[in-house]
């Protein structure tokens, strides 16, 4: 109880001071919170739902996705396999320093402006963090561990799950996370460049007809989805690193 | 059962050949409980990895029932001295017990039998749905134990698997191993540094020199089939045995300083 409190009380204090400190703008540019959110519901709760925010969302989750599926599968075959990593790896470090947004035109010339293109920005950029930190999990399984599952011949898909993935996964994770914010910065950017719907778009658009409480009004609804999908992330870490967890708490009680 | 010939192994740790065992040749019967003592760092651990099947040796063979062991042998199990390492922490304790037994293509029914019967025998009935790390030391080395005789092993390696427990459980645990040796009946092969262990647990007991490890004496322990920690460890005949082996474990590690 009391740590839901600390988590929520300084929000609740920056939304009022926002609230009070706004209420009397007349600053076009600057209007009252009270407007904004007012609009609000008008503004992403009608059409723009099915039109704009759930699009923006289902290219999130297909390029967030397509990035857990290779990122793992790529980074269990490079950190278990000593040469291929010798020879990969200053590669990847170079890709990774690459900044996604910059891809985008050159994805706009490759896969056209529709929904493929957003997807391909979204994965070029969410893919790193969680091939990387994969490679550098798969590296590190134990080696009792690994002379276990030779001794009691763990072979295969078991071997596969059980000794590599899951001994990898808490780096997995970190990755997964890191990579999560970068797709939602990516999901907005791709939408800015050449697109006709999403939230990105959308807001681009209200800027245009200086519509500005509604384009603050998608600012706030893209922070309250970031949040959202950090809780979702967070139930799902729990179910997949309870055991991590687990362990580290039981070693702070020692 | 198993036999061990004239084994060698040599490390080239940066251009400095260490030898870690020079030659070692000894042979367990069938059913036999044998213990394998030495003083630290004489290469027992090496030995022991080269007899599972985990490190080839640079010369020299180990026949596991009349097959030369070329990668881990069929129907050997081992438990090693890192139980919290061996164990797979993501895994409740029925699951790390139950998971070689799905590798080998076991039936259902059948698995879920053997886990329960292996939890049982080393005490651990109650303990099926716990994490390996919310036990203690001692109970998480009982399903290391268990997990190795779930897989029903004609032969059983242990290397030092009591090194890490305190005295207490440490004693719970000789005596753990003594039953479940005349109860399953495998061939155990058990590598410890502790003298004491090594008599009051065998039915012989191999005594390694320091590196590089020869064998230094071949002793039969003939004590009662029934061993208990006070009764035992009273007797005359422990108390001249221990102090037949200590004589020998100071003579080679005088040999080689």
């Amino acid at each position: 109880m009391r740590r839901v409190l600390l988590a929520v009380g300084l929000p609740i204090v920056l939304v009022a001071l926002w609230w009070f400190a706004s209420a009397d703008s007349t600053n076009f540019y600057f209007p009252p919170l009270s407007k904004i959110i007012t609009v609000f519901p008008a503004t992403w709760f009608g059409p723009r739902l099915v039109d704009d925010v759930l699009p923006s969302l289902a290219r999130l989750g297909i390029g967030y996705a397509a990035a857990l599926v290779t990122g793992i599968g790529l980074g269990a075959l490079i950190g278990a396999n000593r040469w291929v990593r010798a020879l990969v790896e200053p590669l990847l470090e170079f890709l990774r320093a690459v900044p996604p947004p910059v891809l985008v035109p050159i994805l706009m010339l490759m896969a056209g402006i529709g929904d493929m293109m957003k997807v391909l920005v979204i994965l070029s950029g969410c893919l790193w963090p969680i091939l990387l930190n994969t490679v550098e999990g798969v590296r590190a399984v134990d080696e009792v561990l690994t002379d276990t599952c030779r001794s009691y011949r763990i072979r295969g898909r078991l071997r596969l799950w059980h000794l590599v993935l899951r001994s990898a996964s808490p780096q997995i994770v970190a990755g997964a996370r890191q990579a999560l914010s970068i797709g939602i910065i990516l999901m907005v950017i791709s939408e800015m460049f050449a697109a006709s719907s999403g939230i990105g778009f959308t807001v681009i658009q209200f800027k245009d007809g200086f519509r500005i409480p509604q384009m603050w009004s998608g600012v706030l609804l893209l922070g309250l989805l970031g949040v959202l999908l950090a809780l979702l992330f967070r139930l799902a870490e729990r179910r997949v690193l309870g055991w991590y967890h687990g362990i580290r708490a039981v070693q702070k009680e020692r | 059962m198993l036999t061990v010939r004239e084994l060698s192994k040599t490390y080239d740790a940066k251009g400095r050949r260490v030898e870690a065992i020079g030659d070692v040749s000894f042979t367990v019967a069938a059913g036999e409980f044998v213990c394998v003592v030495g003083p630290s760092g004489c290469g027992k651990t090496t030995l022991l990895r080269c007899i599972a099947g985990l490190l080839a040796p640079t010369s020299g063979e180990v026949y596991v029932e009349d097959k030369v062991v070329a990668g881990p042998p069929d129907g050997l199990a081992v438990v090693f001295q890192e139980y919290g390492r061996s164990l797979f922490p993501w895994l409740r304790v029925a699951d790390n017990v139950d998971l070689p037994l799905r590798a080998a293509g076991m039936a259902k029914a059948k698995r879920r039998e053997l886990v329960a019967e292996a939890l049982d025998a080393v005490g651990l009935a109650d303990a099926h749905s716990a994490y390996p790390w919310q036990l203690s030391g001692g109970m998480q080395q009982r399903v290391a134990i268990a997990r190795a005789i779930a897989y029903q092993p004609r032969v059983l390696l242990m290397d030092e698997p009591f090194a890490a427990v305190d005295a207490q459980t440490r004693a719970d645990l000789e005596d753990l191993i003594r039953s479940v040796w005349a109860r399953f009946g495998m061939t155990l092969l058990f590598v410890t540094h502790d003298i004491d262990e090594s008599v009051y647990l065998g039915q012989r007991v191999v005594m390694l020199s320091s590196s590089p490890t020869t064998v230094a004496e071949d002793l039969t322990i003939d004590l009662p089939p029934t061993r208990d920690q006070l009764g035992t460890r009273s007797d005359p005949r422990f108390t001249e045995l221990r102090g037949q082996v200590y004589a020998q474990i100071q003579k080679a590690k005088q040999e080689h300083t």
